[in-house]
C-alpha cells in the first residue's frame, strides 16, 4: 500500500483560535454573497439579465453600479473561500493575507465611521475578532509567524 | 585552591605604584576617536573657572591663564544650590565658529582619522523610534547642550596639546577591603564627543571613566580574581568578569584588555558595536499609561514587547584604533591617587561645561570621588559594591569561612537535638495537666491560662522544629559546596551575570542600501506630505496622517524583511480601537449576551452536578 504523503501542518492539533476565526470567514462568506445579490434583485437582475445599459452619458447607471458592486463582492466571497480552505490547512501565507486584508478593512471601516458616519458593522465585528484570534501566540507559532525571537519594529 | 600556573601575580608588600603597573590595562580605541587619556594639570590649566548661582547667574572665578591645580582647590564659601564648573572652550564669535569647524575638517583629513558608522543607528531601529528620535533631537534646543563649534575647538586644542607632549595617563588607586585589594585605574578625557563625533546620547566636556581590578592574596603574593569595566545600562555583578573567563576577558601578557568606546570612551570586554537604549524624558504621567499599555499589550494580549518610546544608539568599540599599554604602540603614564591628592579630595565642581541641561547628559561630570550633585561616589567609597563584590570572600579565605560556618550550623543543630526532646515533654506535661483540669468548673481561669501556656511552648517547639529542619538543609548544601571546593571545583565564571553586554551582530538586511536611504529620508518624507496634506486637503489632515504612518511603517516592514510582525501589531491595534468603537454603540446588547452566556454556563454546571 502506498504511504500517504504527509503535509508539514498536517500532525498540528488546530487550535480553538483557528476555528473560530475559519467560522467568523465562513460567515464573512454569507455577508459577502448577501451584499452581492440583494443589489441585482433590487435592480430586476435576474429577469433582466445583461440587456439594460451600464453607463449613460458617460456615468455610470443605477444597474451599472449594482452588477460592478455585486462582482466584486461575489469575487471576495470566492476569495474568502479560496482563503478559507487554505486556512483550515494552516498555510502560511494565509495568515499574512488575512492579518493584511484585516488591517486594511479595519482601516477603512474606521475612516468610514470617524468621516462618513456609515460603517458596516458587522464587518467590522468580523475584522475584530479575527486580528484577535490570529493574534494569539499559539495561532501564530502554528502558522509559523512568531519564532522565539521577534524583532522590534515599532 | 590554587591559582592557575599561568595567573600573573606580584609580591604583596610591592609598592603600591608597581601593583598598578603590574596590571594595567591594555586599552584599545577605535578608528576616529579623537580624545585619549589627558594629564588633569594640563587640562586644568587651560580652562577658567566660573561659578552658577541659583538665580541663574555666572560668574567667572579665575581667568584661563590664570588657571592651575592650586587655584582649583581653593575654598569659595558659596549658596546652596551653587555650581563650580570648569570650561574647556570660551564662548565662540561667529568667525570663530566658522574658522574652527574648518579647522576641524582640514585636521581630519591630515591625520587620516575618520570614523566610518556602517550600519547608521537610524537604520538599526524602527519607523517609531526614529520618530521618536526627532522628539530627542528636538529636546536638545530646550535642554541646553554643548554646541558642535565647543566640539571642534576642543578637539583642535586636545590636538594642539598633544602634539606639544604626547603622553597618555591613568590615575591609579590602591585600597584594601575585606580582604581583596582593589586597583583602580581612572582615565581623564578632555571631552566626550560621543553625540558630535559618533552621532551617539551625548557631548560633554571632560569625561572620567573607570576600570577596577580585585586581587586576592595567597602565599604572600598578590593573584587578580576579577576585573570590573564602568559601562552604560549595567550596575553590580553585571559589571564584573573573572579573570580565567577567556571567552569574556581578553588578557594580552598578563594585562586586561579594555576597548573603549567611541567618543563615550566607556570600557567594554569585547570588541564590537553595543546597542544602547536611551529612554526619552516623558512626563511621569506618560510615562505611567505607557507602562500600563506595556502590560496590557504583553500580558493581556500575550503580544511580544515593543519599546516604542526607546531611541537606539550605537557605541562603537571596534579597537580598531590606537592602543595603549604594554606591547603597544603607545605607553601609559601612570600617576598615583588616593583622597589625600588635593585636586581628587578637595574639588568637588564640575571638570567642564555646566550646558545646563536637566537630565544631566550634556553637563560635565565631576571628579573621581564625587558625583555632579557633590555627593560622594559609590564606586570610590564602596569599590565592592560598585561590582556587587562585597558578598564574596577571596577565593583563598572561602574555604576556611564556610567550613567555619558549616561547624557553627553543626553545633547549633547539636543544641537544637537538645532542646526539642525537652521542650516537647515539657508540651506533654502541660497537655497532662490540662486534661487534670477538665471537668473542674471552679478551676477555670487556670485551665485558660494553661491553655495560652501551651500554645506558647507549642509555638516555641514549631520554631525549633523548623529551623532543625531548616538547617539540615542548609547544612547539606554547604557540605556539597565545600567538597566541590575541596576538589578544586570552580563555579561557572558566569553565574553571577545577570545581563550579559553582548555586541550586536554584524546586521545584514534584504534592502540594507535601500533601509539605509529610506531610515534617512523617512521622517522628511512624512512631514512633506502633511504639509502637502495640510495644504491640499485640510479636512483630511488626522485620517491623511494616519494613513502615513501606517504607509511608513508598511514600507519599513517590507525592507526590513519584517512585514508581518509589522501587520500583526498595526491589525490589532486597530482591532483594539474598533472594539471600543462596537462597546460604545451596542454595550446594551454586549451586557445582555454576556448575561446569558454567564447564565447559560451556571446553569449547565449546576445540571451536570445534579446529574452526577
Amino acid at each position: 500500500m502506498a504511504k500517504k504523503k504527509k503535509t508539514k501542518n498536517s500532525g498540528s492539533k488546530r487550535p480553538v483560535a483557528v476555528t473560530v476565526t475559519s467560522t467568523v470567514i465562513f460567515i464573512l462568506f454569507f455577508i459577502r454573497i448577501y451584499q452581492a445579490i440583494i443589489p441585482l434583485i433590487r435592480e430586476d437582475f435576474f429577469n433582466l439579465g445583461f440587456s439594460l445599459p451600464f453607463f449613460y452619458n458617460g456615468n455610470l447607471t443605477q444597474y451599472g453600479k449594482a452588477v460592478i458592486g455585486s462582482f466584486f463582492y461575489l469575487l471576495f466571497a470566492i476569495c474568502l473561500i479560496v482563503v478559507l480552505i487554505s486556512f483550515l490547512k494552516m498555510k502560511r501565507w494565509t495568515w499574512v493575507f488575512l492579518m493584511s486584508w484585516v488591517g486594511i478593512s479595519l482601516i477603512v471601516s474606521l475612516i468610514d465611521y470617524f468621516y462618513f458616519g456609515e460603517p458596516n458593522y458587522m464587518i467590522m465585528a468580523s475584522n475584530v475578532v479575527i486580528a484577535f484570534t490570529l493574534s494569539q501566540s499559539d495561532v501564530q507559532r502554528i502558522f509559523g509567524i512568531r519564532s522565539d525571537i521577534s524583532e522590534t519594529i515599532f | 585552591m590554587k591559582p592557575s600556573s599561568n595567573t600573573p601575580f606580584i609580591p604583596v608588600n610591592s609598592p603600591d605604584l608597581e601593583i598598578l603597573r603590574k596590571f594595567e590595562p591594555v586599552v584599545h580605541f577605535t578608528k576616529g576617536e579623537q580624545f585619549f587619556p589627558f594629564q588633569v594639570e594640563r587640562y586644568v590649566a587651560q580652562c577658567s573657572l566660573w561659578a552658577h548661582y541659583p538665580d541663574g547667574k555666572e560668574e567667572q572665578l579665575v581667568k584661563q591663564e590664570e588657571m592651575d591645580l592650586e587655584k582649583l582647590i581653593e575654598q569659595r564659601p558659596a549658596n546652596f544650590g551653587t555650581i563650580h564648573f570648569l570650561r574647556f572652550i570660551e564662548t565662540l564669535s561667529l568667525s570663530e565658529t566658522a574658522q574652527v569647524l574648518a579647522a576641524q575638517a582640514q585636521l581630519r583629513r591630515k591625520i587620516h582619522n575618520t570614523f566610518r558608522a556602517g550600519m547608521g543607528r537610524l537604520a538599526r531601529g524602527g519607523f517609531l523610534p526614529r520618530l521618536v528620535d526627532a522628539l530627542f533631537s528636538l529636546s536638545l534646543l530646550m535642554r541646553g547642550k554643548v554646541s558642535p563649534a565647543t566640539a571642534a575647538a576642543a578637539e583642535l586644542t586636545y590636538e594642539k596639546m598633544r602634539e606639544e607632549d604626547e603622553k597618555y595617563t591613568y590615575y591609579g588607586r590602591v585600597v584594601r577591603q575585606n580582604g581583596w585589594t582593589v586597583l583602580q585605574y581612572w582615565f581623564f578625557y578632555c571631552y566626550n564627543s560621543w553625540r558630535s563625533g559618533f552621532d551617539g546620547v551625548n557631548d560633554h566636556e571632560s569625561d572620567w571613566e573607570m576600570i577596577t581590578l580585585y586581587l586576592y592574596e595567597d602565599d604572600g603574593r598578590l593573584y587578580p580574581e576579577w576585573a570590573a569595566f564602568a559601562s552604560h545600562d549595567f550596575h553590580g555583578d553585571d559589571l564584573r568578569r573573572r579573570w580565567d573567563d577567556g571567552q569574556e576577558l581578553a588578557i594580552a601578557n598578563g594585562h586586561p584588555v579594555v576597548f573603549a568606546g567611541a567618543g563615550s570612551h566607556a570600557s567594554y570586554f569585547r570588541k564590537g558595536e553595543y546597542q544602547a537604549e536611551v529612554s526619552l524624558p516623558l512626563p511621569s504621567w506618560v510615562s505611567g499609561l505607557n507602562k500600563i499599555w506595556s502590560r496590557f499589550w504583553t500580558e493581556t494580549l500575550g503580544q511580544p514587547e515593543g519599546k516604542p518610546f526607546r531611541i537606539p544608539f550605537v557605541d562603537y568599540a571596534r579597537g580598531d584604533g590606537i592602543s595603549i599599554g604594554d606591547g603597544q604602540s603607545k605607553s601609559w603614564m601612570p600617576v598615583l591617587i588616593d583622597e589625600n591628592v588635593p585636586w581628587v579630595g578637595q574639588y568637588r565642581g564640575l571638570w567642564g561645561l555646566f550646558a545646563k541641561d536637566p537630565v544631566s547628559g550634556e553637563n560635565a561630570p565631576a571628579g573621581p570621588m564625587y558625583n555632579r550633585d557633590g555627593s560622594p561616589r559609590s564606586s570610590w567609597y564602596d569599590p565592592l559594591g560598585f561590582a556587587g563584590l562585597d558578598k564574596t570572600p577571596p577565593p583563598p579565605q572561602e574555604l576556611s569561612m564556610l567550613q567555619e560556618n558549616c561547624e557553627e550550623i553543626q553545633k547549633r543543630q547539636e543544641e537544637l537535638g537538645a532542646l526539642i526532646p525537652k521542650k516537647a515533654g515539657e508540651l506533654q506535661v502541660l497537655g497532662m495537666k490540662l486534661k487534670g483540669l477538665e471537668d473542674h468548673p471552679h478551676l477555670a481561669k487556670l485551665y485558660s491560662l494553661l491553655e495560652k501556656r501551651i500554645v506558647t511552648v507549642g509555638d516555641e517547639l514549631r520554631v525549633l522544629r523548623r529551623e532543625r529542619f531548616e538547617n539540615g538543609a542548609l547544612l547539606q548544601g554547604i557540605t556539597q559546596r565545600l567538597e566541590l571546593l575541596r576538589s578544586g571545583h570552580r563555579d561557572n565564571p558566569r553565574s553571577h551575570i545577570h545581563h550579559l553586554a553582548v555586541p550586536v551582530e554584524e546586521v545584514s538586511m534584504r534592502y540594507a542600501r535601500a533601509t539605509e536611504t529610506w531610515a534617512a529620508i523617512s521622517l522628511s518624507l512624512l512631514l512633506f506630505a502633511l504639509a502637502a496634506l495640510f495644504l491640499l486637503a485640510p479636512s483630511f489632515f488626522w485620517v491623511g496622517f494616519v494613513v502615513l504612518i501606517f504607509l511608513g511603517m508598511i514600507a519599513e516592514s517590507i525592507l526590513r524583511g519584517a512585514f508581518t510582525q509589522t501587520i500583526s501589531r498595526i491589525s490589532l491595534v486597530l482591532a483594539l480601537i474598533t472594539t471600543v468603537i462596537l462597546v460604545i454603540h451596542y454595550w446594551q446588547y454586549i451586557l445582555v449576551v454576556t448575561l446569558v452566556v454567564l447564565g447559560i454556563v451556571l446553569m449547565l454546571q449546576r445540571l451536570r452536578e445534579l446529574t452526577g
